[in-house]
């Protein structure tokens, strides 16, 4: 049973302009100057409700730094809430930078083998599905170079063959669809289609309006880490899409006449 | 605290994995391999042994050594093997959260596994020294004997083991938040390897004995130590000594992941 509850979720983080501090300037800091290393609060999220099941997909959208990222963080346990209830029960994947995760001195059989691990699979239920991802990423022969050799669409790929092999009931997925060519696209697709037909919740970040009113059953917009509008993907994607030209009004430009296109082979021309 | 070790053993099959490739990737490239970390320790020693023997006049008999340059070799030996593998457990423990940064925030496992990724690999390598070390000392004995002991000291390794896993895991949120505690670990190392007898008896100290009643190291040593060399066992209290101080230190370390768990990942 998977469950996502988010209740009045505000996430802060406090950050400083100067990253690492010495235990000189901490011992300074408290002792004699004042700290020349001012703390910046940066509020990330702001009161969330979200509420989603089995067999939900939630999508969402929004401008950059909006949040989203963040927001799949939390679910994904990596931040605890600063204030508000957070509950996420079943077992969880989340595919986010797709550099992360990967050991990348070790092989491509290595790596799947890790990241099975570190998503809760033992050797044995590896032994069974190695193959059937392998031959979902189509690297082949790839599979035996180590993986700092990948391009960044062979390691999307191969995260993704991954992630959806081991059966997650709760899947977070952050914009990395889009790093993969067409064909795997497609098939990606499919995929998360057939994965939502056995009632798994999925929460997928993009900027791709299409992907959302696609495979999204619910959309959620944030916008400066708090909620805009929650509902249909419809719906949603509509009022995101208006506020986005509404804000950048698009410049007026001539469309091109018919007469000023000069056909490259004119079958007439040439026939004469 | 419960939890925390159900999850650390869930996972298992990651870290175990991770230490495998660790040891592969360090060894990778070199034509010796794994004994690398055998001979380190083990020259280190000799070069001791032929300088120090000297500078400290270990020119006294031993019972059941040949001669006093070999008491003072198996004397040496499991010292030092026990002091480098607590040293590497805290220095490359430092980095043991920055370098499994991309885990730490893509899943979010128990803390406990990044530093025991580090002490995994730093106690194989300190096994290994161990064994090649009980065979010298018992060709420098010329006997069996120490191998008699080794039920007595088999257990203490266990207790070594957590006490470097503590002291990784207390370096390693250490520095998070004060990024200069790797070059503290470095010089504090060092001055520490002179104020602790393993170069040297505690008796040596003299008035500065108090120097190896503080000292947490000369547990380990003692227990460890003497019954590979004397063939006879530490007084009582040393043993009740090394159960204390690894569980002090144990409770310390998962005192410092319950607190910080939460906060460490807004820090990294």
């Amino acid at each position: 049973m998977a469950k996502i509850e988010l209740n009045d979720v505000s996430l802060t983080f406090n950050i400083r302009q100067h990253r690492r501090v010495t235990l000189k300037e901490y011992l300074l800091k408290g002792l004699f100057l004042q700290a020349r290393n001012p703390v910046i609060a940066v509020h990330a999220l702001s009161h969330i409700d979200l509420s989603a099941q089995d067999g939900d997909r939630v999508g969402i959208i929004g401008h950059n730094g909006a949040g989203k990222s963040t927001l799949l963080k939390l679910l994904a346990g990596v931040y605890p809430p600063t204030s508000g209830q957070a509950t996420i029960e079943g077992r969880i994947c989340s595919l986010f930078d797709i550099t992360l995760g990967f050991e990348s001195e070790a092989s491509g059989w290595d790596n799947i083998r890790f990241r099975s691990y570190l998503l809760g699979e033992t050797p044995k239920s590896i032994k069974r599905k190695i193959h059937e991802i392998a031959e979902f990423s189509e690297l082949g022969e790839f599979l035996d170079v180590p993986v700092r050799y990948y391009s960044t669409g062979m390691l999307v790929r191969l995260a993704f063959s991954i992630s959806t092999a081991v059966e997650p009931e709760v899947l977070l997925i952050d914009e990395i669809l889009s790093a993969g060519d067409l064909s795997f696209q497609l098939k990606a697709r499919e995929r998360m289609k057939s994965m939502m037909t056995s009632a798994r919740l999925m929460a997928l970040v993009t900027h791709e309006t299409s992907t959302v009113e696609l495979l999204c059953n619910k959309c959620i917009w944030l916008q400066h880490g708090a909620v805009m509008m929650q509902g249909r993907p419809e719906d949603v994607v509509a009022a995101y899409t208006q506020n986005a030209v509404a804000n950048h009004p698009v410049a007026e430009v001539e469309p091109p006449s018919v007469a000023d296109t000069v056909p490259m082979h004119d079958p007439a021309r040439a026939a004469a | 605290m419960l939890q925390h070790l159900k999850a650390v053993w869930m996972f298992r099959y990651f870290w175990m994995s991770l230490v495998r490739m660790d040891l592969r990737t360090r060894y990778r490239r070199s034509v010796l391999g794994i004994f690398w970390s055998l001979l380190q320790p083990i020259a280190m020693s000799g070069i001791m042994c032929v300088v120090f023997s000297r500078l400290f006049e270990m020119t006294k008999e031993v019972p059941g050594y040949p001669a006093p340059w070999a008491a003072y070799a198996a004397f040496l030996l499991p010292g030092m093997a026990v002091w480098e593998f607590i040293r590497n457990s805290a220095g490359i423990g430092c980095n043991a959260l920055i370098h499994n940064e991309a885990y730490i925030r893509q899943c979010p496992l128990p803390y406990g596994i990044y530093p025991l990724r580090t002490v995994m690999g730093t106690a194989i390598h300190f096994m290994l020294s161990m064994l090649v070390i009980v065979t010298l000392v018992c060709l420098l004995r010329q006997s069996f004997e120490p191998l008699t002991m080794l039920w007595a000291v088999l257990p203490m390794f266990v207790l070594l083991f957590l006490f470097c896993w503590a002291v990784a895991t207390l370096t390693a949120f250490a520095t998070v938040y004060f990024h200069d505690t790797t070059h503290l670990v470095e010089v504090g190392g060092q001055l520490f390897f002179f104020m602790t007898p393993i170069i040297y008896e505690s008796e040596k100290l003299g008035n500065a004995a108090w120097l190896a009643e503080i000292n947490p190291v000369v547990v380990y040593l003692n227990v460890i130590r003497d019954p590979l060399w004397k063939c006879e066992l530490p007084p009582m209290e040393q043993y009740f000594a090394a159960f204390g101080l690894t569980a002090v230190a144990v409770g310390l370390a998962c005192g410092t992941i319950g607190w910080l768990q939460k906060r460490v990942i807004f820090q990294l």
